[in-house]
Protein backbone atom coordinates (compact mmCIF):
# COMPACT_ATOMS: atom_id res chain seq x y z
CA UNK A 1 0.00 0.00 0.00
CA UNK A 2 2.33 2.06 0.92
CA UNK A 3 4.14 1.66 -2.54
CA UNK A 4 1.11 2.47 -4.07
CA UNK A 5 1.27 6.08 -2.34
CA UNK A 6 4.58 6.61 -3.56
CA UNK A 7 3.46 6.00 -7.18
CA UNK A 8 0.34 8.04 -7.00
CA UNK A 9 1.65 11.92 -7.49
CA UNK A 10 3.51 10.84 -10.78
CA UNK A 11 0.58 8.94 -11.84
CA UNK A 12 -1.92 11.32 -10.93
CA UNK A 13 0.60 14.41 -12.77
CA UNK A 14 -0.13 11.54 -15.95
CA UNK A 15 -3.67 11.62 -15.59
CA UNK A 16 -4.31 15.04 -15.69
CA UNK A 17 -1.94 14.60 -19.05
CA UNK A 18 -4.56 12.32 -20.14
CA UNK A 19 -7.51 14.43 -19.35
CA UNK A 20 -6.42 17.41 -20.70
CA UNK A 21 -5.40 15.49 -24.39
CA UNK A 22 -9.37 13.68 -24.00
CA UNK A 23 -11.42 17.22 -23.05
CA UNK A 24 -9.41 18.81 -25.55
CA UNK A 25 -9.66 16.88 -28.38
CA UNK A 26 -13.51 16.48 -27.63
CA UNK A 27 -13.76 20.28 -28.08
CA UNK A 28 -12.77 20.61 -31.10
CA UNK A 29 -13.44 17.13 -32.82
CA UNK A 30 -17.31 17.24 -32.22
CA UNK A 31 -18.01 20.44 -33.82
CA UNK A 32 -15.69 19.73 -36.56
CA UNK A 33 -17.49 16.44 -36.93
CA UNK A 34 -20.34 18.05 -37.26
CA UNK A 35 -19.62 20.08 -40.13
CA UNK A 36 -17.89 17.50 -42.11
CA UNK A 37 -20.36 15.10 -41.81
CA UNK A 38 -22.81 17.85 -43.58
CA UNK A 39 -19.61 18.89 -45.91
CA UNK A 40 -19.57 15.08 -46.62
CA UNK A 41 -23.26 15.25 -47.70
CA UNK A 42 -22.79 18.76 -49.78
CA UNK A 43 -24.12 18.88 -53.14
CA UNK A 44 -21.54 21.13 -53.92
CA UNK A 45 -19.62 17.80 -55.05
CA UNK A 46 -16.21 18.59 -55.12
CA UNK A 47 -16.48 19.19 -51.10
CA UNK A 48 -18.25 15.71 -50.89
CA UNK A 49 -15.20 13.82 -52.79
CA UNK A 50 -12.70 15.92 -50.62
CA UNK A 51 -14.57 15.16 -47.31
CA UNK A 52 -14.87 11.08 -48.50
CA UNK A 53 -11.31 11.38 -49.64
CA UNK A 54 -10.35 12.90 -46.09
CA UNK A 55 -12.18 9.92 -44.48
CA UNK A 56 -10.47 7.44 -45.95
CA UNK A 57 -7.11 8.48 -45.21
CA UNK A 58 -7.65 9.37 -41.66
CA UNK A 59 -9.78 6.48 -40.92
CA UNK A 60 -7.30 4.21 -42.88
CA UNK A 61 -4.10 4.82 -41.15
CA UNK A 62 -3.41 3.83 -37.72
CA UNK A 63 -3.71 6.75 -35.40
CA UNK A 64 0.08 6.05 -34.31
CA UNK A 65 1.15 6.19 -37.54
CA UNK A 66 -0.47 9.45 -37.45
CA UNK A 67 0.85 10.44 -34.60
CA UNK A 68 4.44 9.73 -35.68
CA UNK A 69 3.78 11.64 -38.78
CA UNK A 70 2.30 15.42 -37.21
CA UNK A 71 5.49 15.22 -34.82
CA UNK A 72 9.07 13.24 -36.27
CA UNK A 73 7.28 13.42 -40.41
CA UNK A 74 7.00 17.24 -39.95
CA UNK A 75 10.00 17.72 -38.33
CA UNK A 76 11.55 15.79 -40.77
CA UNK A 77 10.76 18.31 -43.14
CA UNK A 78 11.77 21.31 -40.93
CA UNK A 79 8.13 22.06 -39.48
CA UNK A 80 8.44 21.90 -35.89
CA UNK A 81 4.85 21.35 -33.91
CA UNK A 82 5.04 20.64 -29.81
CA UNK A 83 4.45 17.74 -28.63
CA UNK A 84 1.16 19.01 -27.46
CA UNK A 85 -0.36 20.24 -30.54
CA UNK A 86 1.19 17.78 -32.81
CA UNK A 87 -1.27 15.66 -29.99
CA UNK A 88 -3.74 17.61 -30.86
CA UNK A 89 -3.67 17.85 -34.61
CA UNK A 90 -3.79 13.93 -34.67
CA UNK A 91 -6.31 13.41 -32.81
CA UNK A 92 -8.73 16.11 -33.31
CA UNK A 93 -8.21 15.07 -37.24
CA UNK A 94 -8.56 11.40 -36.84
CA UNK A 95 -11.16 11.73 -34.62
CA UNK A 96 -13.15 14.20 -36.01
CA UNK A 97 -13.25 11.92 -39.36
CA UNK A 98 -15.02 9.16 -37.20
CA UNK A 99 -17.18 11.03 -36.36
CA UNK A 100 -17.85 12.83 -39.23
CA UNK A 101 -18.88 9.24 -41.04
CA UNK A 102 -21.16 8.98 -37.85
CA UNK A 103 -22.68 12.67 -38.34
CA UNK A 104 -23.43 11.49 -42.04
CA UNK A 105 -25.40 8.18 -41.78
CA UNK A 106 -27.10 9.87 -39.03
CA UNK A 107 -28.39 12.82 -41.17
CA UNK A 108 -28.94 10.47 -43.99
CA UNK A 109 -31.47 8.40 -41.27
CA UNK A 110 -33.68 11.19 -41.31
CA UNK A 111 -36.99 10.60 -43.10
CA UNK A 112 -37.50 12.61 -46.29
CA UNK A 113 -40.81 13.59 -45.11
CA UNK A 114 -39.01 16.05 -42.40
CA UNK A 115 -37.56 18.11 -44.45
CA UNK A 116 -40.30 18.02 -47.19
CA UNK A 117 -43.23 19.37 -44.15
CA UNK A 118 -40.06 21.90 -43.25
CA UNK A 119 -39.99 22.97 -46.55
CA UNK A 120 -43.36 23.64 -47.37
CA UNK A 121 -43.74 25.15 -43.82
CA UNK A 122 -40.86 27.84 -45.93
CA UNK A 123 -37.85 26.86 -43.35
CA UNK A 124 -34.98 27.77 -45.15
CA UNK A 125 -31.99 25.12 -45.47
CA UNK A 126 -30.47 26.31 -42.57
CA UNK A 127 -33.45 26.10 -40.61
CA UNK A 128 -34.47 22.68 -41.57
CA UNK A 129 -30.68 21.71 -40.18
CA UNK A 130 -30.15 23.76 -37.02
CA UNK A 131 -34.02 23.31 -35.62
CA UNK A 132 -35.54 20.32 -37.47
CA UNK A 133 -32.46 17.77 -38.54
CA UNK A 134 -29.69 17.82 -36.11
CA UNK A 135 -31.82 17.89 -32.79
CA UNK A 136 -33.27 14.52 -34.34
CA UNK A 137 -29.45 13.47 -35.15
CA UNK A 138 -27.96 14.09 -31.96
CA UNK A 139 -30.63 11.68 -30.51
CA UNK A 140 -30.07 8.92 -32.89
CA UNK A 141 -25.95 9.19 -32.85
CA UNK A 142 -25.58 8.71 -28.78
CA UNK A 143 -24.96 5.48 -28.95
CA UNK A 144 -21.84 5.58 -31.30
CA UNK A 145 -20.67 8.76 -30.13
CA UNK A 146 -20.16 7.26 -26.88
CA UNK A 147 -18.56 4.12 -28.61
CA UNK A 148 -16.31 6.67 -30.08
CA UNK A 149 -15.70 8.49 -26.54
CA UNK A 150 -14.58 5.51 -24.83
CA UNK A 151 -12.03 4.73 -27.40
CA UNK A 152 -10.79 8.11 -27.29
CA UNK A 153 -9.91 7.64 -23.10
CA UNK A 154 -8.07 4.55 -24.10
CA UNK A 155 -6.13 5.65 -27.38
CA UNK A 156 -4.65 8.95 -25.19
CA UNK A 157 -2.44 6.06 -24.44
CA UNK A 158 -1.13 6.30 -27.57
CA UNK A 159 0.70 9.54 -27.12
CA UNK A 160 3.73 7.68 -25.38
CA UNK A 161 5.17 7.12 -28.70
CA UNK A 162 6.32 10.72 -28.80
CA UNK A 163 7.23 10.57 -25.31
CA UNK A 164 4.42 12.35 -23.19
CA UNK A 165 4.05 12.09 -20.20
CA UNK A 166 0.65 10.82 -19.92
CA UNK A 167 -0.76 8.23 -17.29
CA UNK A 168 0.16 4.68 -19.15
CA UNK A 169 3.41 6.21 -19.65
CA UNK A 170 4.01 6.94 -16.54
CA UNK A 171 3.24 3.42 -15.28
CA UNK A 172 5.43 2.33 -18.05
CA UNK A 173 8.59 4.47 -16.17
CA UNK A 174 7.75 3.16 -12.88
CA UNK A 175 7.04 -0.79 -14.15
CA UNK A 176 10.23 -0.99 -15.95
CA UNK A 177 12.58 1.30 -12.77
CA UNK A 178 10.93 -1.11 -10.37
CA UNK A 179 10.88 -3.89 -11.97
CA UNK A 180 6.81 -5.07 -11.10
CA UNK A 181 3.45 -4.56 -13.16
CA UNK A 182 1.51 -2.96 -10.09
CA UNK A 183 1.94 0.63 -12.16
CA UNK A 184 -0.12 -1.12 -15.13
CA UNK A 185 -2.68 -2.42 -12.98
CA UNK A 186 -2.98 1.41 -11.11
CA UNK A 187 -3.34 2.89 -14.62
CA UNK A 188 -6.08 0.52 -15.67
CA UNK A 189 -7.68 1.38 -12.81
CA UNK A 190 -7.53 4.99 -13.75
CA UNK A 191 -8.73 4.06 -17.54
CA UNK A 192 -11.81 1.81 -15.84
CA UNK A 193 -12.94 4.78 -13.37
CA UNK A 194 -13.10 6.95 -16.72
CA UNK A 195 -14.54 5.00 -18.88
CA UNK A 196 -17.56 4.36 -15.72
CA UNK A 197 -18.14 7.99 -16.09
CA UNK A 198 -18.08 8.06 -19.64
CA UNK A 199 -20.43 5.20 -19.99
CA UNK A 200 -22.78 6.88 -17.13
CA UNK A 201 -22.61 10.27 -18.40
CA UNK A 202 -23.63 8.89 -21.87
CA UNK A 203 -26.58 6.58 -19.94
CA UNK A 204 -27.85 9.86 -18.48
CA UNK A 205 -27.92 11.75 -21.73
CA UNK A 206 -29.60 8.99 -23.70
CA UNK A 207 -32.76 9.30 -20.43
CA UNK A 208 -32.72 13.02 -20.93
CA UNK A 209 -33.04 12.60 -24.72
CA UNK A 210 -35.86 9.52 -24.60
CA UNK A 211 -39.01 12.30 -23.88
CA UNK A 212 -39.61 11.82 -27.73
CA UNK A 213 -39.44 8.79 -30.00
CA UNK B 1 -59.06 35.12 -61.47
CA UNK B 2 -58.28 32.14 -60.37
CA UNK B 3 -57.08 31.01 -57.38
CA UNK B 4 -54.97 28.29 -59.33
CA UNK B 5 -53.82 27.82 -62.55
CA UNK B 6 -52.15 25.12 -64.10
CA UNK B 7 -51.38 24.48 -67.49
CA UNK B 8 -50.44 21.81 -69.59
CA UNK B 9 -47.82 20.02 -66.84
CA UNK B 10 -45.61 17.64 -67.74
CA UNK B 11 -43.08 15.77 -65.29
CA UNK B 12 -40.69 12.94 -65.87
CA UNK B 13 -38.97 10.34 -63.64
CA UNK B 14 -35.94 9.93 -65.52
CA UNK B 15 -37.18 7.83 -68.58
CA UNK B 16 -41.00 7.64 -67.09
CA UNK B 17 -43.33 9.96 -67.68
CA UNK B 18 -45.79 10.64 -64.62
CA UNK B 19 -47.58 13.70 -66.04
CA UNK B 20 -48.36 14.03 -69.94
CA UNK B 21 -50.19 17.23 -70.10
CA UNK B 22 -52.25 17.99 -67.22
CA UNK B 23 -54.35 21.30 -66.69
CA UNK B 24 -56.34 22.55 -63.32
CA UNK B 25 -57.70 25.34 -62.44
CA UNK B 26 -58.91 25.83 -59.07
CA UNK B 27 -61.50 28.83 -58.07
CA UNK B 28 -61.44 30.18 -54.72
CA UNK B 29 -63.73 28.27 -51.99
CA UNK B 30 -63.92 24.93 -54.57
CA UNK B 31 -62.87 21.89 -53.02
CA UNK B 32 -61.69 19.54 -55.35
CA UNK B 33 -61.09 15.65 -54.85
CA UNK B 34 -58.50 13.87 -57.57
CA UNK B 35 -59.31 10.06 -57.22
CA UNK B 36 -57.94 7.47 -59.50
CA UNK B 37 -55.37 4.31 -59.51
CA UNK B 38 -52.11 4.26 -57.77
CA UNK B 39 -49.60 5.59 -60.33
CA UNK B 40 -51.39 7.78 -62.20
CA UNK B 41 -49.83 10.63 -61.28
CA UNK B 42 -51.80 12.03 -58.37
CA UNK B 43 -49.85 12.71 -56.06
CA UNK B 44 -47.06 13.76 -58.20
CA UNK B 45 -49.57 16.87 -59.44
CA UNK B 46 -50.06 18.29 -56.21
CA UNK B 47 -46.69 17.99 -55.54
CA UNK B 48 -45.50 19.91 -58.51
CA UNK B 49 -48.40 22.32 -57.66
CA UNK B 50 -46.61 23.68 -54.26
CA UNK B 51 -42.95 22.94 -55.96
CA UNK B 52 -42.04 19.74 -53.94
CA UNK B 53 -41.29 18.69 -57.29
CA UNK B 54 -40.18 20.40 -60.50
CA UNK B 55 -42.03 20.27 -63.57
CA UNK B 56 -40.48 19.82 -66.77
CA UNK B 57 -42.90 21.88 -68.81
CA UNK B 58 -45.91 23.80 -68.50
CA UNK B 59 -46.88 26.55 -66.33
CA UNK B 60 -48.65 27.38 -62.85
CA UNK B 61 -50.11 30.55 -61.39
CA UNK B 62 -51.32 31.15 -58.21
CA UNK B 63 -53.72 33.94 -57.84
CA UNK B 64 -52.34 35.37 -61.12
CA UNK B 65 -49.00 34.98 -60.12
CA UNK B 66 -46.52 33.24 -62.05
CA UNK B 67 -44.77 30.53 -60.28
CA UNK B 68 -43.18 28.56 -63.36
CA UNK B 69 -43.69 28.82 -67.16
CA UNK B 70 -42.20 27.42 -70.36
CA UNK B 71 -39.15 29.35 -71.65
CA UNK B 72 -38.06 29.99 -74.70
CA UNK B 73 -36.39 26.75 -75.29
CA UNK B 74 -39.80 24.89 -74.41
CA UNK B 75 -39.13 23.74 -71.32
CA UNK B 76 -40.10 25.35 -67.33
CA UNK B 77 -38.40 28.05 -66.13
CA UNK B 78 -39.12 28.86 -62.55
CA UNK B 79 -39.82 32.40 -61.06
CA UNK B 80 -36.98 34.09 -58.42
CA UNK B 81 -36.86 31.56 -55.83
CA UNK B 82 -38.09 34.61 -53.15
CA UNK B 83 -40.96 35.37 -55.21
CA UNK B 84 -41.78 31.42 -55.43
CA UNK B 85 -41.36 31.23 -51.29
CA UNK B 86 -43.97 33.88 -50.94
CA UNK B 87 -46.47 31.82 -53.37
CA UNK B 88 -45.88 28.76 -51.68
CA UNK B 89 -46.90 30.47 -48.43
CA UNK B 90 -50.33 30.76 -49.90
CA UNK B 91 -50.40 26.87 -49.83
CA UNK B 92 -50.68 24.26 -46.74
CA UNK B 93 -49.76 21.22 -47.33
CA UNK B 94 -50.85 17.72 -45.09
CA UNK B 95 -49.10 14.66 -45.92
CA UNK B 96 -50.16 11.35 -45.72
CA UNK B 97 -47.12 10.02 -42.87
CA UNK B 98 -48.09 13.42 -40.86
CA UNK B 99 -44.16 14.21 -41.00
CA UNK B 100 -44.92 15.95 -37.29
CA UNK B 101 -41.66 17.04 -36.29
CA UNK B 102 -41.37 13.93 -33.55
CA UNK B 103 -38.91 16.00 -30.85
CA UNK B 104 -41.29 19.01 -30.93
CA UNK B 105 -44.44 18.98 -28.69
CA UNK B 106 -47.82 19.53 -30.86
CA UNK B 107 -47.63 23.44 -29.19
CA UNK B 108 -43.98 23.77 -30.74
CA UNK B 109 -44.97 21.73 -34.01
CA UNK B 110 -47.85 24.66 -34.65
CA UNK B 111 -45.44 27.82 -33.58
CA UNK B 112 -41.95 26.77 -35.47
CA UNK B 113 -43.00 28.23 -38.88
CA UNK B 114 -45.15 31.55 -37.62
CA UNK B 115 -41.91 32.19 -35.38
CA UNK B 116 -38.91 30.88 -37.72
CA UNK B 117 -40.72 32.00 -41.23
CA UNK B 118 -43.13 35.40 -40.12
CA UNK B 119 -40.76 36.19 -37.21
CA UNK B 120 -44.05 36.72 -34.94
CA UNK B 121 -43.61 36.61 -31.30
CA UNK B 122 -44.00 33.77 -29.37
CA UNK B 123 -46.97 34.93 -27.15
CA UNK B 124 -48.96 35.67 -30.34
CA UNK B 125 -47.94 32.38 -32.02
CA UNK B 126 -48.83 30.17 -29.21
CA UNK B 127 -52.57 31.98 -28.93
CA UNK B 128 -52.71 31.06 -33.30
CA UNK B 129 -51.51 27.69 -32.26
CA UNK B 130 -53.96 27.23 -29.52
CA UNK B 131 -57.01 28.25 -31.16
CA UNK B 132 -56.11 25.81 -34.30
CA UNK B 133 -55.75 23.15 -31.49
CA UNK B 134 -59.29 23.86 -30.64
CA UNK B 135 -60.53 24.10 -33.67
CA UNK B 136 -59.42 20.49 -34.54
CA UNK B 137 -60.48 19.14 -30.72
CA UNK B 138 -57.04 18.96 -29.58
CA UNK B 139 -56.38 21.36 -26.99
CA UNK B 140 -55.40 18.88 -24.15
CA UNK B 141 -52.50 17.55 -26.28
CA UNK B 142 -50.84 20.85 -26.97
CA UNK B 143 -47.90 19.56 -24.55
CA UNK B 144 -47.70 15.98 -25.23
CA UNK B 145 -45.43 14.66 -28.12
CA UNK B 146 -46.20 13.38 -31.90
CA UNK B 147 -45.78 9.56 -30.25
CA UNK B 148 -48.23 9.90 -27.68
CA UNK B 149 -50.60 10.72 -30.23
CA UNK B 150 -53.02 8.24 -32.12
CA UNK B 151 -52.29 8.24 -36.30
CA UNK B 152 -56.01 10.10 -36.22
CA UNK B 153 -54.53 12.81 -33.66
CA UNK B 154 -51.25 13.23 -35.61
CA UNK B 155 -53.01 13.95 -38.63
CA UNK B 156 -55.61 16.57 -36.99
CA UNK B 157 -52.14 18.02 -35.66
CA UNK B 158 -50.56 18.06 -39.25
CA UNK B 159 -53.93 19.76 -40.80
CA UNK B 160 -53.96 22.31 -37.62
CA UNK B 161 -49.73 23.06 -38.28
CA UNK B 162 -50.69 23.83 -42.32
CA UNK B 163 -53.18 26.20 -41.58
CA UNK B 164 -51.46 28.50 -39.24
CA UNK B 165 -49.07 30.19 -42.18
CA UNK B 166 -53.07 30.73 -43.00
CA UNK B 167 -53.07 29.88 -46.30
CA UNK B 168 -55.55 30.60 -49.11
CA UNK B 169 -55.18 26.81 -50.40
CA UNK B 170 -54.80 23.61 -48.50
CA UNK B 171 -53.72 20.59 -50.44
CA UNK B 172 -54.04 17.00 -48.88
CA UNK B 173 -51.98 14.46 -50.08
CA UNK B 174 -53.64 11.30 -49.28
CA UNK B 175 -54.54 12.23 -45.93
CA UNK B 176 -56.23 9.46 -44.53
CA UNK B 177 -54.35 6.65 -46.22
CA UNK B 178 -51.52 5.78 -43.69
CA UNK B 179 -55.08 5.43 -40.80
CA UNK B 180 -56.76 2.74 -39.43
CA UNK B 181 -60.02 2.20 -40.60
CA UNK B 182 -61.27 3.53 -37.46
CA UNK B 183 -59.36 6.94 -37.30
CA UNK B 184 -60.16 8.12 -40.49
CA UNK B 185 -63.39 9.71 -39.84
CA UNK B 186 -61.86 12.08 -37.13
CA UNK B 187 -59.76 13.50 -39.69
CA UNK B 188 -62.29 13.60 -42.47
CA UNK B 189 -64.47 15.22 -39.96
CA UNK B 190 -61.68 17.96 -39.51
CA UNK B 191 -61.64 18.34 -43.41
CA UNK B 192 -65.05 18.86 -43.49
CA UNK B 193 -65.41 21.21 -41.13
CA UNK B 194 -62.76 23.36 -43.44
CA UNK B 195 -64.93 23.33 -46.39
CA UNK B 196 -67.69 24.53 -44.27
CA UNK B 197 -65.53 27.60 -43.61
CA UNK B 198 -65.33 27.47 -47.67
CA UNK B 199 -61.59 27.33 -47.55
CA UNK B 200 -59.69 26.08 -51.15
CA UNK B 201 -58.89 22.57 -50.60
CA UNK B 202 -57.37 20.21 -53.04
CA UNK B 203 -57.74 16.53 -52.08
CA UNK B 204 -56.11 13.72 -53.69
CA UNK B 205 -57.73 10.67 -51.87
CA UNK B 206 -59.33 7.03 -51.90
CA UNK B 207 -62.40 7.96 -49.98
CA UNK B 208 -65.31 7.92 -52.46
CA UNK B 209 -67.66 9.17 -49.73
CA UNK B 210 -66.14 11.73 -48.79
CA UNK B 211 -65.59 12.70 -52.07
CA UNK B 212 -68.80 12.42 -52.80
CA UNK B 213 -69.83 14.12 -49.68
CA UNK B 214 -67.79 17.23 -49.52
CA UNK B 215 -66.09 17.57 -52.97
CA UNK B 216 -67.54 20.32 -55.25
CA UNK B 217 -65.93 18.63 -58.30
CA UNK B 218 -64.06 15.25 -58.71
CA UNK B 219 -60.96 15.05 -60.64
CA UNK B 220 -60.00 11.44 -62.05
CA UNK B 221 -56.94 10.51 -62.98
CA UNK B 222 -55.04 7.62 -64.83
CA UNK B 223 -51.89 6.99 -66.26
CA UNK B 224 -50.62 10.63 -65.90
CA UNK B 225 -53.76 12.10 -67.82
CA UNK B 226 -57.20 13.73 -66.68
CA UNK B 227 -59.65 10.99 -67.71
CA UNK B 228 -62.56 13.24 -66.57
CA UNK B 229 -64.10 15.52 -64.16
CA UNK B 230 -67.13 16.91 -62.99
CA UNK B 231 -69.45 17.45 -60.43
CA UNK B 232 -69.02 14.35 -57.97
CA UNK B 233 -72.46 13.15 -58.98
CA UNK B 234 -71.18 13.00 -62.45
CA UNK B 235 -67.88 11.43 -62.22
CA UNK B 236 -68.99 9.01 -59.66
CA UNK B 237 -72.47 8.29 -60.27
CA UNK B 238 -72.79 8.63 -64.14
CA UNK B 239 -68.76 8.44 -65.43
CA UNK B 240 -68.63 8.81 -68.87
CA UNK B 241 -65.67 7.44 -69.63
CA UNK B 242 -65.01 3.30 -69.59
CA UNK B 243 -61.67 3.44 -67.62
CA UNK B 244 -63.41 6.01 -64.36
CA UNK B 245 -66.23 3.33 -64.91
CA UNK B 246 -64.34 0.15 -64.40
CA UNK B 247 -61.88 1.81 -61.48
CA UNK B 248 -64.83 2.70 -59.86
CA UNK B 249 -66.01 -0.84 -59.73
CA UNK B 250 -63.00 -2.20 -58.29
CA UNK B 251 -63.05 0.15 -55.50
CA UNK B 252 -66.43 0.31 -54.10
CA UNK B 253 -66.33 -3.86 -55.12
CA UNK B 254 -63.17 -3.59 -52.02
CA UNK B 255 -65.41 -1.52 -49.45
Amino acid sequence: MDYVLTLMPSMLKGWTVTLQIFFIVLIFALPLGVIMGIARLSAFKPLAWFMELYVWLFRGTPLLLQLLFWYFGLMAVGIRLEREMAVYVAFVLNYAAYLAEIFRSGIQSIDKGQYEAADVLGLNRKQTMSKIVLPQVFKRVMPPIGNEVINLVKDTALVYIIAMSELSRAARIHAVRDENLIPFAIAAVFYLLMTAIVQQFFKWLESKLDYYR
Amino acid sequence: MAMLQATDIHKKFGHLKVLKGVSLQVEKGEVIAIIGPSGSGKSTLLRCLNRLEKIDQGCIEIEGETMVDNGPKGWAVYSDEKDIERMRRKMGMVFQNFNLFPHKSVLENLMLAPVLVNGMDKTEAEKIARELLDKVGLSFKADNYPFELSGGQQQRVAIARALTLNPSIMCFDEPTSALDPELTGEVLHVMRDLALEHMTMIVVTHEIGFAREVANRVIFMDDGLIVEQGTAEEVLLNPAQERTRSFLGTVLMAR
